[in-house]
Parts: structure tokens; sequence; C-alpha cells
């Protein structure tokens, strides 16, 4: 008993498991700076619904791996159904976007993502050689992509349906879809571009030019990413401090306790504060990647591969967008942000890759 | 056996696909962090003033203007506070209906409304557009009981220019007027804000600097709303000195009011007749629309607006001025705000030109005021004796003119005491011919004529005392001795300012010293040593003064009923603006108040008082009043007791 414990501690992913609570911890202490020192009413609820995230990461953690694989297809039924009657039962300012659940506004594109992805993870892991280079067994992908996809686009969320897209196109790139397929995927996407492009909400394509050409409208959708590239810069190297940040402190930042955190985080600690949680965030991707590259079994590895993306997607987004690499399209820094379906989420997605490191010697037979 | 090479092929591929995903991901991230590189290490400077630019609005903070006081500390010029109505447009949502709202409240012309939904189409959203400024108190008080719910407004204080004593003292005080984009352009430090006031005439204009004083500046720092959170003194703002004024309000009142009464009778300006006259006479018009309601019937019952004229007031050892008028005058608060187009119409197509400054800027022949100049000259040059007599017989024939004198009849034999007393212009033409013009101009400019003095006001005329070389400079013809003879009784090209004949006075009556006119720094001791000798010889100062008194007090003096109780010396003048032609002559001089206004003939007095122990020097001026003795002395006469009899009251 005590030598399974000990046994179980050492195939602990540690290195992920410190780093997730570090981000914690640095995302508390920025919530605290951005309501100018106060625990509420950021700080403090985010602290109640970490706690939630690491219990629900305990629970996806400790169950049978096999229960992961077989739940796979009911998750994204689901997410798929709540997607659908969102437009019934959710609220949003413009867009229909969030359930209110009282404690926190419950946004399902968030775990659709990670739906998408443990699904596709069990199809494709599933697929026999031979399957994987015919056309026709990925039609099911396509309407496991495809039907989440759309629903979120036409909530509408952008920046999301196209997170989401991008983390099930990593799986299906990495389960080994032959290179001809992705050259014509490839090719149909950038024809159906300006189609899209027609189809899309004013503000959507107002966001879009505005990335292009920021300064041309100081004052509207470029005020935010305008005054982010100045807090960012005002930084410096090491930053104004701890509650300093003369951007974030008297509100020339917008969202900063959500969106744009990390450009506060570099405004009072600098560009070494920017580059410490970037690198933490590394440890965590490489973690994940590590585990994936050490299961044995292509369900697990998949898996590994498509969260790592996933959380990697994350932090590209929004880090790109505060520095004005991106267009806004809302994408919150996981573990940091505010924003509880943000956070769930990925706890649940690290519950799933603490899962596999712990049973890193199933074989694919094993789900069977 | 083929199923598992291919499952471990198929493992390969995953492996390299994962790898090549975490190379993709490597990159990306590279570049994310190269990014921060960029913003916060290699542009960070640039930023950190973006940000300084942000967190403080740099302000300047208006100094109080310094006030401008009479001699006993009464306010001329002064400023009161006033609020004003801000808006935050980032705080309103319908920037139209918001002003609309308020305009239930507060007076706003459509153009205002206009001119401010433009200004917030111009600026950030999130600075603040003056709506109204100057509210009134029931304004104030009405926006006050809405402001709770009046959303993104807020009230700020400022000064406003104020002048307590209105046109009265226009012309000394002058008037502030908002900056202006060529003010900027000449003076770069210049605060370019809507309340910054420059002088632009008087004494706001003269003592600009100190009354200016120094504006503060000041850090705001602001939220993103534009709402201050902190203030940072860079520097006080430093209120402008006061000026202290020669003038005595009390006096000025007084000559202003008998001045523009003149002779004439003041007539209510709700009469009938009046209400009728208004229609009918532009002149009239025009005055009452400035506000003002003396209205005086001539002695032909005529009804006409207050005279148009100068007094100077000087005191002959310190050479401060008590009293400066110009009449008619302007309100100099209307121009403290933006001067309305309505307003600046008025003012200058006044027929009667309320905006210039006649005791400075105003250019009159001085006429038989000259004639002392003339005299102390001629004595100078040893062409006459006090003894010397010429015969008057009216007229005085030199080349192929005729030069005649006012007293048509003649004045017969008189001696140089005598010229002055009667004012005989033929003993002027002759001894003015004797004396030659350059030693008349020398003497002229000696007794302070024919230059700017040491006043400083913008504006001031230097006039003109011609002379030999002044005639081939200005005219390209060289002078001639008819010339000589008109100049002799101060007519022809001779031009004066009232200052200036109260400043001849002055000297006259003093006697010694040069002195200058002052209207800012009181000079405490008399006989100031700082003044330069005069230089005319106290035998002629003695005779002048003789001759003056003569004038006032002598059977035949042309001012005789004008005397007052202490004595007074003087001389008057009557300046004719329109050359009597021969056949007018012939059929009989027009009686002057039979003629259009702009035709009648300058009225000028120069005196001083007491004639024992001379105090004060005037000059009047009636702008086509009439005669010296009938308009301008019993003005003179008047304002001289008020000031003797002041003086007595407060000894």
């Amino acid at each position: 008993m005590i030598l399974g414990i000990l046994q179980l501690l050492y195939r602990l992913p540690w290195l992920l498991l410190v780093s997730a609570a570090a981000l914690v911890l640095i995302g508390t202490l920025a919530l605290y700076s951005a309501s100018e020192g106060a625990w509420s009413p950021w700080a403090e609820r985010q602290m109640v619904r970490a706690a939630i995230g690491a219990m629900l990461l305990v629970v996806v953690a400790m169950m049978p791996t096999p229960w992961l694989h077989r739940l796979s297809y009911w998750g994204l039924a689901i997410a798929i159904l709540v997607l659908v009657a969102l437009p019934f039962i959710g609220t949003g300012t413009g867009a229909t976007r969030w359930i209110e659940l009282g404690l926190f506004n419950f946004q399902p594109s968030e775990p659709a993502k990670l739906a998408v992805i443990i699904a596709l993870a069990r199809y494709l892991s599933g697929q026999t050689p031979e399957q994987v280079q015919s056309l026709v067994s990925y039609l099911p992908v396509i309407l496991m992509l495809g039907i989440p996809f759309g629903l979120v686009l036409i909530q509408p969320d952008l920046g999301t349906s196209f997170m989401l897209l991008m983390g099930g196109l990593a799986v299906v790139f990495a389960a080994g879809v032959p290179r001809r397929f992705l050259v014509t995927g490839v090719l149909a996407a950038a024809a159906s571009a300006p189609i899209l492009w027609s189809q899309l909400y004013s503000y959507q394509k107002a966001r879009i030019m505005t990335f292009l050409n920021p300064e041309a409208d100081v004052l509207g959708a470029g005020y935010q990413i305008t005054q982010s590239k100045i807090a960012l810069g005002s930084g410096g190297l090491f930053g104004k401090g701890f509650l300093q940040g003369s951007q974030s402190q008297l509100n020339y930042l917008p969202e900063k306790q959500t969106d744009f955190v990390f450009t506060m985080i570099g405004e009072e600690f600098g560009f070494v504060g920017n580059l410490v949680v970037l690198l933490i965030y590394f440890a965590i991707l490489v973690s994940v990647a590590l585990t994936g590259l050490r299961c044995q079994h292509r369900f697990g590895r998949l898996l590994c591969m498509g969260i790592s993306f996933m959380l990697f997607l994350y932090i590209f987004v929004n880090v790109g967008m505060v520095t004005g690499l991106l267009p806004v399209v809302g994408a919150p820094l996981p573990l940091i942000s505010y924003g509880g379906t943000a956070m769930l989420t990925v706890f649940l997605a690290l519950g799933v890759v603490v899962n596999i490191a712990l049973h890193t010697k199933l074989q694919d037979s094993d789900f069977y | 056996m083929k199923k598992r090479k291919e499952q471990k092929e198929l493992s390969t591929v995953m492996t390299r696909r994962m790898l090549m995903l975490g190379a993709g991901q490597g990159v990306l991230g590279a570049l994310l962090v190269g990014r921060l590189y960029q913003l916060q290490i290699a542009q960070s400077e640039g930023y950190r003033r973006l940000s300084d630019n942000n967190q403080f609005d740099r302000r300047l903070v208006q100094a109080p203007r310094g006030r401008i006081l009479d001699r006993k500390g009464r306010l001329l010029a002064g400023n009161s506070e006033v609020f004003e109505l801000r808006m935050l447009p980032s705080r309103i949502s319908n920037h139209q209906a918001w002003l609309k709202r308020v305009s239930r409240l507060i007076t706003l012309k459509p153009e205002d409304i206009e001119a401010i939904l433009e200004k917030i189409t111009e600026q950030p959203k999130f600075l603040e557009v003056t709506v109204k400024s100057n509210l009134t108190q029931r304004e104030l008080s009405r926006l006050a009981v809405l402001s709770p719910v009046l959303e993104g407004a807020s009230f700020q204080k400022s000064y406003k220019r104020i002048y307590p004593q209105g046109w009265m003292t226009a012309h000394v005080t002058g008037y502030v007027s908002p900056v202006n984009k060529r003010d900027i352009d000449g003076e770069p430090d210049l605060p370019y804000l809507p309340e910054t006031r420059i002088g632009r005439t008087g004494i706001e204009h003269n003592m600009e600097p100190d009354l200016r004083g120094l504006f503060g500046f000041e850090r705001v720092e602001v939220n993103a709303r534009g709402k201050p959170v902190r203030v940072l003194r860079d520097q006080q703002a430093n209120p402008g000195a006061d000026a202290y004024l020669s003038l005595d309000v009390e006096a000025q009142s007084f000559a202003t009011e008998r001045l523009r009464r003149g002779r004439w009778q003041a007539v209510p300006v709700q009469m009938p007749e009046v209400q009728e006259a208004l229609l009918e006479n532009e002149e009239l018009r025009a005055h009452v629309s400035m506000g003002d309601d003396l209205v005086l019937k001539d002695e032909k019952g005529r009804l006409v607006p207050p005279e148009s004229g100068a007094v100077v007031v000087m005191d002959i050892y310190t050479g401060e001025l008590k009293v400066m008028v110009s009449t008619p005058s302007f309100d100099p608060n209307l121009f403290s705000n933006r001067l309305s187009v309505r307003d600046w119409q008025r003012m200058n197509e006044h027929p009667r030109t309320p905006l210039l400054n006649r005791a400075i800027s105003g250019l009159y022949p001085p006429g038989s005021t000259f004639k002392m100049v003339v005299l102390a000259a001629a004595l100078e040059a040893g062409v006459i004796t006090q003894k010397t007599r010429i015969n008057c017989v009216g007229a005085f024939e030199f080349g192929d003119r005729n030069f005649h004198c006012w007293f048509e009849r003649g004045h017969g034999l008189v001696d140089a005491e005598q010229s002055l007393e009667r004012s005989c212009d033929i003993y002027y033409y002759q001894i003015a011919l004797k004396t030659g013009i350059n030693r008349i101009h020398d003497m002229a400019r000696r007794l302070g004529l024919g230059d700017v003095s040491t006043l400083g006001l913008i504006s001031e005329k230097e006039g003109i005392i011609p002379n030999r070389d002044w005639k081939l400079e200005k005219r390209g013809v060289v002078w001639t001795p008819g010339e000589t003879v008109v100049a002799g009784i101060g007519q022809g090209f001779v031009l004066t300012t009232p200052l200036q004949l109260a400043l001849m006075t002055a000297r006259i009556a003093n006697g010694r010293s040069a002195i200058t006119p002052t209207l800012t720094t009181p000079q405490m001791t008399e006989a100031s040593p700082s003044f330069p000798p005069l230089d005319v010889s106290p035998d002629i100062i003695r005779f002048l003064h003789k001759s003056m008194r003569k004038v006032m007090a002598g059977g035949l003096g042309t001012a005789r009923k004008h005397d007052i109780n202490q004595g007074m010396a003087g001389k008057t003048g009557t300046v004719q603006v329109k050359r009597i032609t021969k056949e007018q002559r012939e059929k009989g001089i027009i009686d002057n108040i039979d003629r259009p206004w702009k035709e009648r003939d300058h009225a000028l007095f120069v005196a001083f008082a007491p004639y024992k122990n001379p105090r004060y020097a005037i000059s009047v001026i009636v702008e086509h009043g009439g005669s010296g003795s009938s308009a301008a002395a019993p003005i003179a006469r008047d304002i001289m007791d008020f000031m003797l009899k002041s003086d007595g009251v407060s000894a």
C-alpha cells in the first residue's frame, strides 16, 4: 500500500503540477494587482476556482484510463448538445457564448475544445494502418471537428472556433494523416477563406482590419492593442513594480484581469516577468510532450499531443494578441486569466495528462 | 507480420509528426519572446514616454491677473471667479441629446451646440469639452440641481477680467482679449489656453508682463476616463502684480460727466421726442445702442449725443495724470470673453469712434493754445520784448494772401500781454514770421509737443511740430513763410494731442523742470530731481504766467467769465476745421452752431491753477464744440474747481 503510494508519487509528472501551481499563484497575484491591490473581486474567486479545478484534476487523473476512452464520444456528444442549446439558454452581449450558472458564467466552447480532442484521439487511435490511408475513414473526423467548429463560429466566436479547429487538426496531423490529404485540406481552406470573410460580422472584420493597422483607430478597436503595447513596452526589463503599473492601475489597459493579464504582468514585472511566465508554460508543454512520447498507447499519445497543442494555442494566441502580433480574438491565458470555464478546462486537460502519465504502460489493446 | 510492421511505421510517423508540431511550437514561442524583446527592451524608451503621456495630463494653471487700482486703491480692473460647464464625451452616449437637455437649463445657441459637437469629434473622447463658460448664478443653480443625473458633466472654476468702472476708465485700463494664433507666433512660450488673456490696449497692454504673472505647471495623473487621481505641482502659479495708477477715479468720473454734458441740457431718453429722434438720427442711434442713455438738447433745441473730446489733468510737479478722459468710450468688459460680432460692429461703425483714445491718439491743431509757445520763442529770440506793440486791423496781408484775425474789426494797438489776453491773431502772425519756424519748433519741443510721451501706451501719437527740415523730408518741398504765419496761431501743419497740451501747460506752470507724464507709478516727492531742467528763462515763464492769468482775469480776457476762486491761468483755443473761403467771408461767416457738426470748430482750453501756487495743469478739447471760451473753458473751470476742492477736503 505504502509502496503503491510511493510508486504513484514517483510517477506523477511533478514538473507539470508544480508549474501549474506556480501559474495559479502568479495569476492570483496578478488579479490582486488588477483590482488595485485587493483580493476582491477577482483574486479570491480565482483561488476558489483553482481549488475546484485541482479537485477535478485529481478526479480525472485517478480514473482508469479506459473510462476516459469509453466516455470520450459521450463527452463530445454532450458538448455538441450544449452548443446547440446555447442560443436558447445562453446569454452574452452581441454574441451568445455563456450560460449563467450563478457561481460563474459557463462558456461551453472551452470544454468543447477538450471534448473534440479526446474524441478525435479515441477515433484516430483506433484506426488500422489501412484506414489511416483511406479518405473515407476521415469522414467521421470531419463531422467530429466540423460540427462543433461550426456551432462556435456562428455564436459568433471566431477566435475560439479557430482554436478548436486547430487543436483538432493537430490531433489529426499527429495521427499520421497522409500528406496528400493535408495538402488538399489546406487548399480547400484557402479557397473558402473569401467566402468565410463575407460571412463575418462587421466587428470581426473590424478587429482583423485593426490588427493589420492598429494605429489607424487609436480610440476604437485599436485602442486595446495600442494601450497594451504601451503598457508592455513601458515595463522595460524589470517592470514598474508590483501594483505600480500606471497603465493598468489607471485603467488605460482594458480587460486587464482577463485577456490582457499578460500585459499587466509585463508592465509591472517587465521582460523578465513575462519571460518567467513563458518559461513556466514551456515547462508544462515539455512535460505534456514527454508524457506523450513515453506513453505506449496511441490514444494517450494523441491525447497528449492534442492537449499540448491546445495549451500552446491558448498561450500563443493570447500573447500574440496582447503584443499586437495577432488580432484581438479574446483568448485567455491558461491558469492566469480570470475566467472560470477556461481554468476548469485547463485543469481537466491537465488531469487527463496526469492520468496518462500514471498509466504509460497500457497498450492499445487494453482499451477494447 | 506485415500488420505489425505497418503498426510500427505508423508509430514512427506519429512520433515524427509530434516532433514536427513541437518544433513548430518552439519556433512560434521564440517569435513571441522576440516580440517581447522588441517591445520591452528595444523600443521600451518610446513606450515609456507614451505611458507617461497617458498617465499625466500636463496642464497650465492660470495665474490670476494683477489688478489695476486707482491712486486710492479703488478697483479699475479685477478678476471675478466664473464657473464653466464641461462635458466628458466618453461618458455620454448621445452627445446631441445631452446638449439638448442642457440647453433647456442654460442658454446655448444652435451654433454653439454645433461648435461643441465639432470639437468632440476633433479630440479624444476622454478629454473634456467646454460647453459654456461664464455661467450665471441662475444657470449654475439650475445645473447643480440636475448634476447628479447629468452624466459626464463637470464644473470648472476660472477667472474673468472685469472692469467695474466700465467705459469710464476704459481708455486708461484698456482691455484684454483671448490669446490668438498670432500671439503665440510672436511669443512661443505663451500658454495657448482658452482662458489666457492678453492686454491689447492701455495699461493692460503696457504693463502686460507684470500683470500677467507666472503660469503654474502641474501634472494631473488621470485615469483612462480622464478623471484626475493625483496632482503633482511642478511650478506654483504666481499671481500677477497689481498696478497702482495715478488716476483719481472720483475726478475721472466728474470730468467725464462734465465733458459729456458740455453746455447742453440732459433729456430723459424715455421721452417720446427722444424716441422719435432715434428713428431718424443715425448718430444718436449709434450712441444709444452702445448702452448710454445720456441724450442732450442743444441751444437750438436739437437732440444731440454727449460731447466727444478729451480731458487731461496732470500734477505739474510729478507729472502724474489724475484724469485722462476720452469720450465717447466703450465697455472693456465686452472684450474679456470673445467679443460678439454685433458689439464689434457697433463700436467700429460708431460715427464718433469710441475705440479711439482721444487723449493720446486724437490729433488736433492746438489753435490759440499754441500762442504761449510762439510768444516764448519770440521773446527768447529777442525779436520782440514784453513791451512790443503791434497794430491789429483785423487782417494781415502777406504775400498775396490776407490773414485774418478772429476779431474782424481788429484789436487795435496791442502789446505782448494783451495779445495773449485777447488772443490777437495778427500779433502772432507777425512775431511768428520774425521768429522763424525753426525757433518756434525748438520751443514747442522743449514744452513737450511733437513727441510721444513717457507713458508708453500703445497707439499714442506724436503729433506734428513742423520745421524746415520736416517739410523738406516729408513733403519734399521747401518751407514757405506763409506757413510760418499760420503756424503762429497753431494751425496749418501743427498737430498735437490733448496729453501734449496738458504737458505743455504743466511745464509752463512748473517753469523749472521738464516734467514727464506718468500714469502708473505715483511719484511721491514734489519737484522730483529726476526731471531735467526746462531751460526756459524764468523771465519768460513769469511773463507767460502773467499773460495767461490775464486771459482769466483781464477785463478783455477771452475766458474772463470762467475763473475760479483760487485763480486760474489759461488760454482758449478755437480751431477751424474747414477753411473759410473769401466768398463765405464776404457773405458773412455762418454761425458755428448752424454748420454740420463735422464742420464746426474744435473748442480747446488749457490752464493751470491755483495761479499763485500752481498744482494742476488741465487741457480740455470738445470736438466740434464751438469756441474755446464758451465750450471748453467752463468745463476746465468746473473740473479744476473739483480737483482743488477735493484736495482741500483731503488736506
